[in-house]
């Protein structure tokens, strides 16, 4: 939860703060940090007019004051340390404590206040992407207002005109600061409750890092070679499922911050991309999707009634961005035998392991069977731990999970499926006296095997 | 030119009386029973733990092969190669023997020189003359004495000289078991890269075979596993070469004849525990002593040549001359020759020895100087080498060591390839080698260090051998 105690060593040591003029400072909200990288629960609004909130899937929604009608926000931009998934936490930037940082919700209407102060060791700003604002308060430096020096407090002020799903991010030395994860969702409810009402919304951002395995901090200058690729700064199996009691009409608003774009895919249930980042769209012109792409700067609001129950996939296409960091260089060693080159090598190298012979699971299991170290806070290329074994994925990947019963505001894990007697993929038993063998196909110049058709029956019976 | 009868006859009669008290003392200059060894022992022994052992006699050689082959038994260390050195060099053994020469010269200065008879018969027209004579260096009786003293002088110097045969060979010996451990071990580490390079190519031959790869990714791989295979080939023959200089060094008939150890010595843990270089140290080096004794015995000769005794070649000897017709009487008298003039070619003499004197001063004023120079030089390169290899063992070895932890974690998680993670296999084995060669270098430059403090030795000119 909102960590105060976070925010009074902040406060105390906070060399920004004392350097802003202490008039100014009785003026701006006490800021409010985040020390997790769990889904939160929801924010729900006790001032200004109601609203259904989002969850942000492993992450937050920022708390305001309300400054008699104007809704107060402050934001630090800040050094952060995010834990990407148990065993790495990156180096990064954000806002608040975390990266990415908090979603802001607000009402259409709304008269808005945010406070922004750089505890960056560089100057930044705050762009409201998407947004309909005036012109000064869009957040781009030098073009639209000065650059907010480290030490100072900004102030953008205006009111939320149109309803729906917006990004923020730094428009100042942008590359690098979005390469450090700073960015945040930004909703805008509609004023009608009722309104494109869902049970269940969800947000997050897509973002990719780049970070050597074994290092913390990103490599801001990549551009492509991305080798971590995540939902809210969360690879899986960090990542929070997104959950819902069976039936229930769910949304999920998915922002693409990152340089590629992103096939974003569920299993076992259909959508509608019901919004974009410029607003609703018109019921007549959705259609049926399994898979939406969300080019690199839109956001997808999808729709889908999560009416199947199960734990089903929820995962970027690209096959490359559900595997955590891999190595490009590594060669396809398929099919081939490392007999009596392993002991030579294991003769420099005494814990070497073949693998690639037949895949690249061996390292999962090679991983989990031998407890094979790899390097510090790296992730393995693919991990997570289903009922039935390795999952096998990472990186832009997580679950639906769908039960009969959820409570209404619950949106903790669930644990795995209870899979009904009789619905699960299984295994054939060979013994039953289906002979599974393969048929060479003949070469030329040879005879066709033949053996197969005149097996004997007893030579298939027990000994 | 002669001198009145009477004279000569006085003369004659002293000289004979001077002639028989020397040959009463002719018998005191005789061999010592060690031949000068034990002094040349007593003093190698002040520069190393060793003793060279001067096999002249059948019970000697007998105990010093019984020796050497103990001594060859376990594997060996660098005291023992020194030792065995020490004990069977068989130049070393010869070189003693210069020792006995000296040793023989110098009894012979302290002895009477040996008399000359001669004779002249001559014919002309009736008239003959015979000269019959029985010559003796008359002189080297008076100057006997003085004589002994430079040949002993020069015994001294020989004595010295052998200390720094002595003592060169023990450093020609510990740098040649140095190379061979060195060169036995770039050896094995060779063969270890060697052995990987060709498992690696054999993999890439096996992906080419399979399909993954194409040729030219398969002959990248092979390229290294031939330049290896090179490399261990050269490593080899540099091996047996090495082997070769410490098998004859040892005295010994084959390389098979001993068994290095299977690692080079350790470094020093620390800086505190190298050798450290002072004055004294320096004032001990044996060839300074050597010259000194050497312009001391230049010096002698010279005071002498001043009092024209020594340079000249002047005899004195009974003689009689039969001089006119056959029958006229014997002449009795003394025969004086003299070479000429006297003066004159004793002052080309006295000019000649100053000229030696100072060119002999000037020589050891440089021999002091390059010494001083060397010794620092090699002091320098004792602790450079020690820093280098100090650097390795502990920066570079341990770095590469986690260089290639670090690989095998990437591999492990397929992030880096089995033919990158042996490229950091070899250069972890390669950052050893260099630590073993780095190690090579401090031991050399100890030994030389060593060396440097003792001196080279010279030749009877005074000249670095």
């Amino acid at each position: 939860m909102m960590n105060r105690r976070k925010f009074l060593q902040f406060a105390a040591a906070g060399v920004a703060l004392s350097a802003v003029d202490k008039t100014l400072l009785a003026g701006i909200p006490e800021p409010v940090m985040m020390g997790n990288a769990d889904t939160q629960p929801l924010l729900m609004p006790n001032t200004g007019r109601p609203y259904q909130p989002v969850a942000t899937l492993n992450g937050w929604s920022l708390p305001w004051r309300m400054n008699k009608n104007v809704k107060e926000f402050h934001l630090v931009a800040e050094p952060v340390k995010r834990e990407i998934a148990p065993g790495m936490v990156a180096n990064l930037w954000g806002y608040n404590g975390q990266s990415p940082g908090p979603t802001i919700e607000v009402v259409e209407g709304d008269q808005v206040r945010i406070f922004v102060t750089n505890k960056l060791p560089e100057k930044t700003s705050v762009h409201w992407h998407g947004q309909r604002l005036p012109n000064g308060m869009d957040g781009v430096s030098g073009l639209t207002q000065a650059a907010i020096e480290p030490g100072k407090t900004y102030v953008y002020e205006f009111e939320a005109r149109r309803a729906g799903t917006f990004m923020y991010h730094p428009h100042a030395d942008e590359m690098l600061q979005m390469a450090m994860g700073m960015m945040g969702s930004w909703i805008t409810h509609p004023k009608n409750m009722n309104m494109h009402k869902v049970d269940r919304d969800y947000v997050f951002l897509l973002n990719a890092y780049d970070i050597e395995p074994g290092s913390y901090l990103p490599k801001t200058n990549t551009m492509l070679n991305f080798n971590l690729w995540t939902f809210n700064s969360r690879a899986f199996p960090g990542t929070s499922p997104i959950v819902a009691k069976q039936g229930e009409k769910v949304r999920v608003r998915v922002g693409n911050l990152t340089m590629t774009n992103h096939p974003i895919h569920i299993h076992g249930h259909e959508f509608e991309v019901t919004g974009t980042d410029g607003g609703w769209v018109p019921k007549t012109a959705r259609w049926p999707e399994v898979t939406t792409d969300i080019a690199v700067g839109q956001m997808r609001a999808i729709e889908f009634v999560a009416d199947e129950l199960g734990d089903w996939a929820f995962h970027c296409h690209k096959s490359h961005h559900t595997m955590n960091a891999m190595g490009h260089d590594f060669p396809n060693m398929l099919g081939v035998s490392q007999q009596g080159i392993a002991k030579a090598f294991s003769k420099l190298v005494p814990d070497y392991m073949p693998m690639g012979k037949t895949g690249m699971s061996e390292m999962s299991d090679m991983a989990e069977m031998m407890d094979m170290p790899l390097p510090e806070n790296t992730l393995p290329m693919m991990a997570g731990k289903g009922q039935f074994g390795p999952v096998e994925m990472g990186g832009m990947f997580t679950t639906l999970k769908v039960r009969k019963d959820m409570a209404k505001n619950d949106y903790t894990d669930p644990g795995h499926y209870a899979f009904p007697k009789g619905t699960v993929a299984y295994a054939l038993d060979n013994s039953e006296g289906l002979p599974i063998e393969h048929q060479a196909a003949p070469t030329a110049g040879e005879k066709p095997i033949t053996e197969f058709n005149v097996r004997k029956p007893h030579k298939m019976s027990h000994d | 030119m002669f001198y009145p009868l009477q004279r000569h006859v006085a003369y004659y009669h002293k000289a004979l009386l001077y002639l028989l008290c020397l040959l009463g003392l002719a018998g005191c200059a005789t061999f010592s029973e060690d031949g000068g060894f034990n002094e040349v022992q007593k003093t190698t022994q002040r520069y190393i733990k060793q003793t060279p052992v001067w096999a002249n006699s059948n019970e000697v050689k007998q105990k010093s092969a019984e020796q050497v082959k103990a001594l060859l038994s376990p594997p060996l260390n660098i005291e023992n190669v020194v030792q065995i050195a020490l004990l069977n060099n068989a130049q070393l053994q010869a070189d003693f023997y210069s020792l006995q020469l000296a040793e023989a010269d110098l009894v012979q200065a302290g002895r009477l020189p040996n008399p000359s008879f001669s004779m002249l018969y001559a014919k002309h027209r009736g008239d003959y003359t015979i000269e019959q004579s029985i010559t003796m260096n008359v002189m080297a009786l008076f100057t006997m004495g003085k004589a002994t003293a430079i040949e002993k002088k020069r015994f001294e110097a020989t004595q010295n000289n052998m200390v720094l045969y002595v003592l060169s060979m023990a450093r020609q010996t510990r740098n040649a078991y140095i190379n061979a451990l060195a060169a036995k071990q770039a050896v094995d580490y060779l063969q270890q890269v060697n052995e990987s390079a060709e498992a690696t190519y054999q993999l890439a031959k096996r992906m080419h075979e399979g399909g993954n790869w194409n040729k030219l990714e398969v002959g990248r791989e092979q390229g290294f596993y031939m330049e290896s295979a090179l490399a261990l080939s050269h490593a080899e023959n540099a091996c047996i070469q090495a082997e070769e200089a410490l098998t004859a060094l040892l005295g010994l008939k084959h390389p098979a004849d001993f068994k290095l150890p299977a690692r080079m010595m350790d470094l020093p843990d620390a800086e505190d525990n190298l050798k450290t270089v002072n004055r004294a140290d320096f004032s001990k080096r044996l060839d300074l002593e050597q010259t000194r004794l050497q312009v001391e015995a230049l010096a002698k000769r010279l005071g002498l040549s001043k009092t024209t005794r020594l340079i000249d070649v002047l005899e004195i000897g009974p003689a009689s001359v039969l001089e006119g017709r056959r029958g006229d009487p014997v002449k009795k008298g003394l025969e004086l020759r003299f070479e000429l003039p006297l003066f004159d070619w004793g002052t080309a003499k006295v000019k000649r020895a100053e000229a030696m004197y100072m060119q002999r001063l000037h020589q050891a004023n440089n021999q002091a100087i390059l010494a001083a120079s060397e010794v620092r030089a090699q002091y320098s390169q004792y602790m450079t080498s020690f820093n280098i290899a100090q650097r390795y063992r502990d920066e570079v070895v341990p770095l590469r060591k986690s260089m290639l932890q670090e690989s095998l974690l990437q591999y492990n998680s397929m992030l880096m390839s089995p033919f990158a993670l042996m490229v950091a296999a070899r250069e972890q084995v390669a950052a050893v080698n260099d630590y073993i060669e780095a190690l090579r270098v401090f031991w050399l430059a100890e030994s030389d260090l060593e060396m440097a403090l003792v001196g080279s030795p010279l030749d009877s000119e005074g000249s670095v051998l």
